[in-house]
């Protein structure tokens, strides 16, 4: 019997987020490989009309269970709504991006089926018609070769902007299997009340993946203006040193050091800001550290990925408008 | 076994005891394991925050208990009087040599046969353990429990009548309010509290609070069905990541170099 | 001289007056008794020296020459003046008295005491002069106790001067030959031609004003500060004799015991009790204190008065329950409020730097900072009460033992590539370098480390560090009340010391180099410690290091509490900076008047959010000196000054350097 490679194609407010599509082409090279089949499960209220775009990244069938009650993401509706359709499909291998749903969804399938499931994968292979799950432990400190020998479906959850997004082939296209999960309102135990977004000022500094910092060097509260366009830009939050907020230029809510926040973004452009212990014991753990200072002993050049010896003032409205050139392409 | 009693809110909080996130981490070579010698311990960041949000919710009402449940070998007793000394009342120690190797599924199997012969109204554990980083166990344990779960919480709010949970879910860009219905399981997310610093007042109490030992047979599982044995996902190797580029300075007339970071940004580091 | 009802008067008024005074003295040394106890009657020698020094000759009130003089000559007044009084009750009670009986030298001694009645009137009115009219910050107005006192003490020696002059202007005796005042005021009395009753009845007056005076100063005295009288001369005697840098050590091992720290005011010992009879709110402390002059809540001088009202408030209640047990008495220790926290305020709490200005300049050896770090004692260990920056501080010492929570495999990283032995590597080596947290971890230290290898190499010193199995000394720890994670470290630091039989170290901290020298002992760990300028001195001197010659120019050397007050080195630093070929630009304030640059007593990890900035304020004085270079010995006073320069824009025109690496910088290479 093949190995079906099945794939929950997450979508939001009627589009499927990018990661769907970069687990959905690498589900098609998985199951190319295991010479089997690729599906798609998905999920949600009014979706039937996009299901059938995923033919087009190798998806054979697209599984859709379409219900009122599944409008938002609820751990019991859409546990219940693709576990119907794994009983109906039976995939050797379940693949999602592992976003806040795919964490959540992930844990709760893997339970329910008694299999093992391996999170935030960064690699994935086939190995003696197994899926070997590459991913991180102990915060990207070891690299982890996972397999589940015997349950299935041996569930990954893939990591965003890892994988590559294939090039849709418009000939192909893929059969629309309606699923009826007979979904109720009552069985779900959770409720979505509302939805309170962060706007760009008010994103906890703590939870920001990009933050643009500022230092003694600004020199005042208005010349933050060039971060905050930077981190617009960026998508990102703007921080402060200790020296920027007790000068009164940030409020303290901002200031990231040890005395104020921890952070651990996935960029952190350190701008101004001579790098004093105190202050890197706030942002070391940064997956990657840009410093623009004039200062070239500046400590933080030490543990900056990249550093820039020049007048921040210079140098940052440049980064700005590169990086808006960059994300509009 | 689920309370029920309207106006005493029992809290089970589960925590693990994991290297120190500043440890340096070395894979023993041959195995698919770490270097352990030379490795400090400490109570899950994460479980931190579950244990002092149960200490809030006790102190709040005034009544009830909170017990806290750990699955590790010997020295795991050390966090769990940690948490004691924080103000916990007691704990459960899974210790077994066949708990070893646990993989999200057995853990959370271990941790359900546990929780079945304690009384709880709201289970609580971090969103991940910062070891294995898989984020599963609290989901699993629910979903094995039969009841709901909420993850990656930065508020937890109880109704008066002690039957449902407000909490403030953590999504991208966004809080969603959920309401859960009680017993549920809730992982914490860093943001939900300020963790208490035990005092020695409480570190010399927690010295005579219990720490219940159980093992595999006590909780009614074989061998078979539990540690790298009952795992359904199996680490098969570990390797170091590939070595981080040493940190360097960009050359260049400032706006020639800024040009070069965007780019080294994209193709080199691929975050925008 | 007075009649048979005069007499009586007279005797009841002494009764009732000794009467009450030993009723208000023994309730006071009640209260005294409820103190813990504390032994403080070794090296007697030691202690008579200081009393003599400090009471008799009133040495330590010279440290502010006008006052101090005017104190002593009040001082020496009341003492010429006791057989004085005797007499003048005597010659009351009994006819003719004399406590001379007749002999010459009482002429003597009645003329000396003329001398002192006019000193005491100048000293006091002096002292009232200052107090109303120059008001400096140090004393608290109004108050009425000094007004009361100022008033008393005048009218004493114009009653005496002015009685004797009326007693002069009827007749005079071979006793008053040198009695110079009362002769000149005499002089004026007889020329007024006024009846000699008149005479008479003016010296009666003064002679019952003044006994009257002195019965009720009697009574007065232990009412209010002014029971400084008593209790200095005990005070000097108990001053503390262990090195100022010890705090005490709790034993925390005691299962009898129920709480830790202070949290009432009985949980002080005796002689913290005897502090707060001592102190006459002078001041000095206060003027020195770099929280009061930053204004935070905190001075010391409020500190010592407030605890002191709070001991007589609260005092009646406390003896109560020494009596018989009963529920009363539980309830009555019960409603006596806590200390820290509520009549002393958290932000005074933990506002102290623990930079030891107020005990170095109290005069009569009270002991102000030690007070405070037993309270957060209490607060950190009963009840985890402390400001939440500190949280981090503590766990990271537990898990890391470094305050910023690096990794402690890394504690070497900064030698990496330096060719620097670990001891396990040089078990030989005949000195430790005890690189401590900053100078391993802190990327400016790192490079005071670096230097002091550097001349530790020049020299041909055979040294080691102890690498990764170094771990924080635990000062900050211990300065912030968490004196259970402090005996955790010092212990396991003593265990790793005596385990490479280490007998020398020598440390660039002063703090580490303050508890590895004064602390350590009481845990088991005995060795020579040196700081690194003392070692940069003696290589110096000896000449294992050769310096370039010629003038460097000047410098402004900004001495470090724990390494200054603390440990009494002054000079060798500006040793090694002179041969270095510096001129030290002397600052208003430094030696044991130096000002604190802010970050001791854990403060280093705290936010300060009141007032102003303690690091600013030092800088700013010693910038305004006009130097271009600052000399430090400390990787927090460096941090903080280096600091302090930013923040005053002078960033660009003045550098702040260790002595380390300005030593380094001009070692002739050989």
């Amino acid at each position: 019997m093949a190995d079906n490679v099945l794939v929950f194609a997450e979508q939001r407010e009627g589009k499927f987020r990018k990661v769907a599509l970069e687990a959905v082409s690498e589900g098609k090279r998985l199951a190319d490989k295991l010479g089997g089949e690729l599906s798609a499960a998905v999920i949600g209220s009014g979706v039937e009309g996009i299901a059938g775009s995923l033919g087009a990244y190798g998806a054979a069938k697209v599984y859709v269970v379409d219900d009122p009650a599944l409008e938002s993401y609820t751990s019991d509706g859409y546990a219940k709504a693709l576990c119907r359709i794994i009983k109906d499909t039976e995939p050797s291998i379940l693949l999602m991006g592992c976003t806040s749903t795919g964490r959540d969804l992930g844990p709760k399938v893997a339970a329910r089926m008694g299999t093992g499931l391996a999170a935030d994968c960064t690699a994935l292979d086939v190995k003696d018609g197994k899926l070997v799950a590459t991913r991180p432990m102990y915060a990207g400190k070891v690299l982890a070769e996972v397999v589940c020998p015997d349950a299935t479906p041996q569930i990954a959850t893939v990591r965003p902007n890892v994988f590559s997004v294939a090039e849709p082939d418009e000939s192909l296209s893929a059969e629309i299997v309606k699923v009826d999960a007979e979904m109720s309102p009552e069985e779900l135990r959770t409720r979505v009340r509302e939805v309170i977004r962060a706007a760009g000022a008010t994103i906890d500094l703590t939870e920001a993946q990009i933050i643009v910092s500022g230092g003694r060097g600004m020199g005042g509260a208005e010349k933050f203006k060039i971060l905050e366009e930077l981190a617009e830009a960026l998508g990102g939050a703007v921080g402060a040193s200790r020296s920027a907020v007790d000068a009164g230029w940030r409020d303290h809510q901002f200031q990231v050091g040890q005395t104020g926040k921890t952070v651990s973004p996935v960029l952190y452009i350190a701008c101004g800001i001579s790098g004093a212990i105190q202050h890197l014991a706030g942002m070391k753990t940064s997956k990657v550290i840009v410093a623009v200072n004039k200062d070239p002993e500046a400590p933080i050049f030490k543990v900056a990925d990249y550093g820039i010896v020049a007048d921040l003032f210079e140098v940052v409205p440049i980064l700005t408008e590169e990086a808006k050139k960059l994300l509009a392409e | 076994m689920i309370c029920g009693k309207e106006d005493v809110m029992n809290v089970v909080v589960l925590v693990k005891q994991v290297p120190d996130t500043e440890a340096k981490i070395e894979v023993k070579p041959g195995t698919a394991s770490i270097v352990t010698e030379t490795i400090t311990y400490v109570v899950n960041p994460y479980d931190e925050y579950a244990v002092e949000e149960a200490l809030r919710i006790k102190e709040k009402l005034g009544e009830g208990e909170v017990t806290i449940v750990g699955m590790g070998p010997d020295k795991a007793t050390e966090a769990l009087r940690t948490c004691l000394a924080m103000g916990a009342d007691k704990a459960v120690h899974l210790n077994d040599d066949a708990f070893a190797g646990s993989d999200s599924y057995a853990a959370a199997l271990a941790l359900s046969k546990a929780l079945e012969g304690l009384s709880y109204d709201l289970v609580l554990c971090g969103k991940q353990a910062v070891d294995d980083d898989n984020a599963a166990v609290g989901i699993e344990l629910a979903e094995l429990l039969g009841i709901p779960h909420v993850a990656v919480v930065t508020k937890i709010e109880i109704s008066e009548d002690k039957t449902k949970a407000v909490c403030h879910r953590e999504i991208e860009g966004a809080s969603e309010v959920v309401e859960t219905s009680l017993p549920a399981v809730i992982t914490a997310q860093k943001g939900l509290n300020e963790p208490r610093y035990a005092s020695l007042k409480g570190i010399m109490q927690a010295k005579r609070k219990p720490i219940d030992a159980k093992d595999a047979a006590s909780l009614g599982l074989s061998a078979e069905q539990v540690g790298a044995q009952g795992s359904r996902a199996k680490i098969v190797s570990m390797t170091p990541p590939p070595p981080r580029p040493a940190g360097r300075i960009v050359p260049g007339e400032p706006a020639e170099a800024a040009r070069e970071v965007v780019k080294l940004l994209r193709d080199e580091a691929k975050i925008i | 001289m007075l009649g048979i009802g005069g007499k009586i008067v007279l005797l009841l008024c002494i009764a009732a007056s000794v009467g009450l005074f030993l009723r208000a003295v023994i309730f006071r040394v009640r209260l005294l008794r409820l103190g813990k106890s504390e032994p403080r009657f070794d090296r007697v020698g030691d202690r008579l020296r200081n009393f003599v020094l400090n009471v008799c000759f009133q040495k330590s009130l010279f440290e502010r020459p006008f006052p101090g003089l005017m104190h002593a000559l009040v001082f020496w007044g009341f003492v010429a003046f006791l057989l004085a009084t005797i007499n003048h009750v005597g010659e009351g009670l009994m006819e003719g008295f004399s406590i001379f009986f007749g002999a010459r030298v009482g002429a003597y001694y009645w003329g000396f005491v003329d001398l002192f009645g006019v000193l005491v009137l100048i000293g006091i009115l002096a002292l009232a002069f200052r107090r109303y009219v120059l008001r400096p910050d140090c004393l608290t107005l109004p108050s009425t106790e000094s007004a009361v006192i100022i008033a008393l003490i005048t009218s004493l020696m114009v009653t005496y001067i002015l009685g004797e002059a009326f007693r002069m202007a009827i007749e005079t005796t071979a006793a008053d030959d040198f009695r110079f005042a009362g002769a000149f005021i005499a002089k004026g009395l007889a020329s007024t031609g006024v009846s000699k009753s008149a005479l008479n009845a003016g010296f009666l007056v003064c002679w019952w004003i003044h006994i009257l005076a002195i019965l009720f100063f009697l009574v007065y005295i232990p009412q209010s500060k002014h029971t400084h009288l008593l209790a200095c001369p005990f005070n000097e005697f108990f001053l503390s004799l262990k090195p100022r840098g010890e705090l005490t050590t709790l034993d925390l091992e005691d299962e009898e015991a129920e709480s830790f720290g202070v949290a009432k005011i009985n949980e002080f010992t005796w002689k913290d009790l005897l502090d707060l009879y001592s102190c006459i709110e002078c001041g000095r402390c206060q003027d020195n204190c770099p929280a009061h002059l930053s204004e935070k809540p905190l001075t010391p001088k409020g500190l010592i008065v407030d605890l002191k009202h709070h001991l007589l408030e609260v005092g009646p209640r406390l003896l109560q329950k020494r009596g018989e047990v009963s529920a009363d008495t539980q309830q009555a220790e019960d409603d006596v409020p806590t200390l820290p926290s509520n009549v002393i305020s958290d932000d005074t709490l933990w506002a102290c730097t623990t930079c030891g200005a107020c005990v170095e300049h109290c005069p009569i050896c009270i002991e102000q900072m030690p007070k405070i770090v037993d309270m957060r004692r209490y607060l950190v260990l009963m009840e985890s009460k402390f400001p939440p920056e500190a949280v981090a501080v503590f766990k990271n010492m537990e898990t890391n033992s470094n305050p910023w929570g690096i990794g402690w495999a890394e504690r070497a990283d900064w030698a990496k590539e330096l060719d620097v032995k670990k001891i396990s590597e040089n078990p030989d080596a005949e000195i430790l370098f005890w690189v401590g947290c900053s100078g391993a971890f802190d990327e400016r230290n790192k490079r005071v480390s670096t230097a002091l290898v550097k001349i530790l190499k020049a020299a041909g010193v055979n040294f080691a560090i102890l690498g990764e199995e170094e771990k924080c000394c635990g000062d900050s720890a211990r300065r912030l009340g968490n004196e259970y994670l402090f005996q955790m470290m010092a212990q396991e630091n003593v265990e790793t010391l005596n385990k490479y039989k280490v007998k020398k170290i020598v440390a660039t901290c002063p703090h580490g180099f303050n508890t590895l020298k004064n602390e350590y002992p009481r845990f088991g760990g005995n060795y020579e410690v040196v700081h690194h300028t003392q070692l940069i001195a003696d290589l110096i001197r000896s000449g294992k290091i050769k310096l370039k010659g010629g003038s460097s120019g000047a410098l402004a050397y900004h001495d470090s509490c724990y390494l200054g007050r603390y440990n009494s080195v002054y000079d060798e630093p500006r040793e090694a900076l002179k041969a270095a070929g510096f001129s030290v630009t002397p600052l208003d304030r430094q030696y044991r008047s130096s000002l604190c640059c802010g970050a001791g007593g854990g403060r280093m990890w705290l936010e300060e959010t009141i007032g102003t900035r303690i690091n600013e304020m030092r800088t700013k004085e010693i910038v305004e000196k006009g130097v271009e270079l600052i000399g430090t010995a400390c990787p927090f006073c460096l941090t903080m000054i280096e600091d302090g320069v930013k923040e005053l824009d002078k960033a660009e025109s003045v550098r702040t350097r260790d002595l380390a690496e300005i030593v380094a910088d001009r070692l002739v290479e050989s």
